[in-house]
């Protein structure tokens, strides 16, 4: 398998030409800013209500990315953050994935991932055009949120952002670059007790084990992004140099990346009612925080790994969730 | 790069790309993040069923339409549909019943005349099962076994956290289609991927997009 190049724009969309049509896309979950000064792009997500990695937010973002590989030497330094106050991203769309799931649809799981693989992959290779990438993480973010700011350059958290993988928490792991781009950057311990646990972490422990580079303080996390780019600018072309040579110490294969995804979204199929019934309780609580109400889904996250770790989730509901026969397994073939 | 064309896609991948912003329409709809987050008032649940009832009352003639109109290129979607109608027989009973539960006689809800929304997406099923192409009524069957199967569950556990009710009473209807649609979607997207032809392809879009519409529509009014 040939992993793709940066700078191929997909099919049926023509690349903008020059920074004024990149900015005029009419996007409708990204905000893009310019600064000439430093030639930074500022890209804000804003999934609303919900801030996750829906497939319009990922198609814009890819198109986004793409224009930015068909401009060669014009951006310097990218930047994604969150118009989210609190959070910047809860990862994959839950109530897709219990639709393919439950519809048993494994090509569109697989497709989907791999959206996400071909997002990070574009990262990974950012210093081979010419593009220092940093993400400020103002919020929570989890799963494929987690995953999706692991390939940048340098990774920004204020100090009351959460973050963690906790797909295992309902029998899934996070398929999209979470081992590889976590055992690269923190070893292999570290990736095994994040991706095993499910459990959430400060952004203080996410610093003890190097996923994240700098700490903010709350509120202070555009300043200190602010002096992170006027520390790397100068030296911008001896940075992506080095950052070259360390994918050649430390290489990430896309046929990996692609091959975990494909194991996911088999993994995913296997989800059985009770699973599907902890990420629909996941998805309740993103919708009650949106709807004004204090808790929404970290704490739920942290309810469910109390409930994990003193062994009571098989308790009430979720027995009887568990006793259903899962249908999904064999349907029936209609007759053609 | 993994942008595989959409004609490359079976086409219940293709469905669910295409119409992927109608369905995330319908689901962060404010109405609806609430009801399925915090449940609804009885006032409004008690509404919610009337229209629903219509709704249910309406998908088997719908369907019996469709399958009248479907000739032989379509046998396969034909005796699809034959089943599914005879799984769904009676279920609009099951809508009534909830509404006894919560304080609506039988006569009082066969007596509601349903809300222009209702009217609206019951017209459009008929119309496009008759006139735009019998294929369109997997649309209708897509649109709503997503809204069962996907948020049906979190909707009936915070409608019986919100009115206290016990159990199934109230909600039996709504609680058994998120269990029973999930089955239903397995085949559908086998049935779906049976539709190869462009114009049925295209009919089946368009219903899932008013159908949704439609139902956000009622949700939102009630």
């Amino acid at each position: 398998m040939n992993a793709p190049l940066p700078g191929s724009a997909g099919p049926g969309t023509a690349p903008a030409v020059g920074i004024a049509a990149m900015l005029g896309r009419p996007y409708r979950n990204l905000r893009l800013e310019w600064s000439s000064d430093l030639r930074l792009l500022r890209a804000r997500l804003a999934v609303r209500p919900i801030q996750c990695y829906s497939l319009a937010a990922l198609r814009e973002l890819q198109l986004m990315l793409d224009d930015i590989a068909a401009n060669p030497g014009q951006v310097r330094h990218f930047v994604l953050s969150s118009d989210v106050p609190k959070v910047f991203n809860f990862g994959g769309d839950l109530s897709l994935f219990v639709l393919l799931v439950r519809a048993g649809d494994v090509q569109s799981l697989q497709l989907y991932g791999r959206k996400c693989v071909d997002l990070v992959w574009w990262m990974e290779n950012a210093a081979e055009l010419g593009i220092h990438t940093t993400a400020l993480v103002q919020g929570d973010t989890l799963g494929g949120g987690l995953e999706s700011v692991l390939p940048f350059h340098k990774v920004i958290f204020e100090r009351s952002a959460q973050a963690g993988f906790p797909e295992v928490l309902f029998n899934l792991f996070p398929g999209m670059g979470a081992w590889d781009f976590t055992i690269r950057k923190a070893g292999y311990a570290v990736a095994s007790e994040m991706v095993l646990s499910g459990r959430l972490y400060s952004a203080e422990e996410m610093h003890t084990r190097r996923i994240v580079d700098v700490v903010a303080e709350d509120g202070e996390g555009e300043k200190v992004l602010d002096a992170v780019l006027r520390e790397v600018d100068p030296r911008h072309r001896g940075t992506l140099a080095a950052l070259r040579t360390r994918r050649m110490a430390a290489p990430v294969r896309y046929e990996d990346l692609i091959a975990i995804v494909e194991q996911w979204a088999q993994s995913a199929l296997e989800l059985t009612d009770r699973d599907l019934r902890l990420m629909e309780r996941l998805a309740r609580a993103q919708a009650r925080k949106v709807g004004g109400a204090d808790e929404g889904a970290v704490e739920e996250l942290k309810r469910m790994e109390l409930e994990h770790a003193w062994g009571d989730r098989r308790s009430g509901a979720d027995r009887r969730a568990v006793s259903l026969t899962d249908r999904r397994q064999a349907p029936r073939e209609p007759q053609p | 790069m993994s942008d595989i064309p959409n004609a490359m896609l079976p086409f219940f991948a293709e469905l669910v790309t295409e119409t992927d912003e109608d369905r995330r329409g319908f689901e962060t709809h404010p109405k609806v993040v609430a009801a399925v987050a915090e449940g609804m008032s009885l006032e409004r649940y008690r509404a919610l069923l009337l229209e629903l009832y219509h709704v249910v009352w309406h998908f088997n003639p719908v369907c019996a339409a469709a399958a009248s109109r479907l000739d032989d290129r379509f046998q396969a979607i034909r005796r699809f549909l034959y089943e599914h109608m005879h799984e769904e027989a009676g279920h609009e009973d099951w809508v009534l019943n909830d509404l006894e539960a919560i304080g609506v006689p039988s006569a009082a809800s066969r007596a509601h005349a349903p809300r222009a929304d209702t009217l609206a997406l019951n017209g459009y099923n008929h119309w496009a099962a008759d006139r735009r192409h019998p294929c369109s009524v997997l649309g209708m069957l897509y649109a709503l076994e997503v809204i069962a199967s996907v948020y049906g569950g979190p909707f009936a556990n915070a409608i019986r956290e919100s009115l206290l009710l016990d159990g199934d009473r109230g909600v039996s209807f709504i609680d058994s289609h998120a269990t029973m649609d999930a089955q239903h979607m397995a085949e559908l997207r086998q049935v779906l991927n049976l539709v190869t032809d462009g114009s049925a392809q295209a009919a089946v879009i368009e219903s899932v997009r008013v159908n949704f519409h439609h139902f956000t529509r009622i949700v939102e009014a009630v």
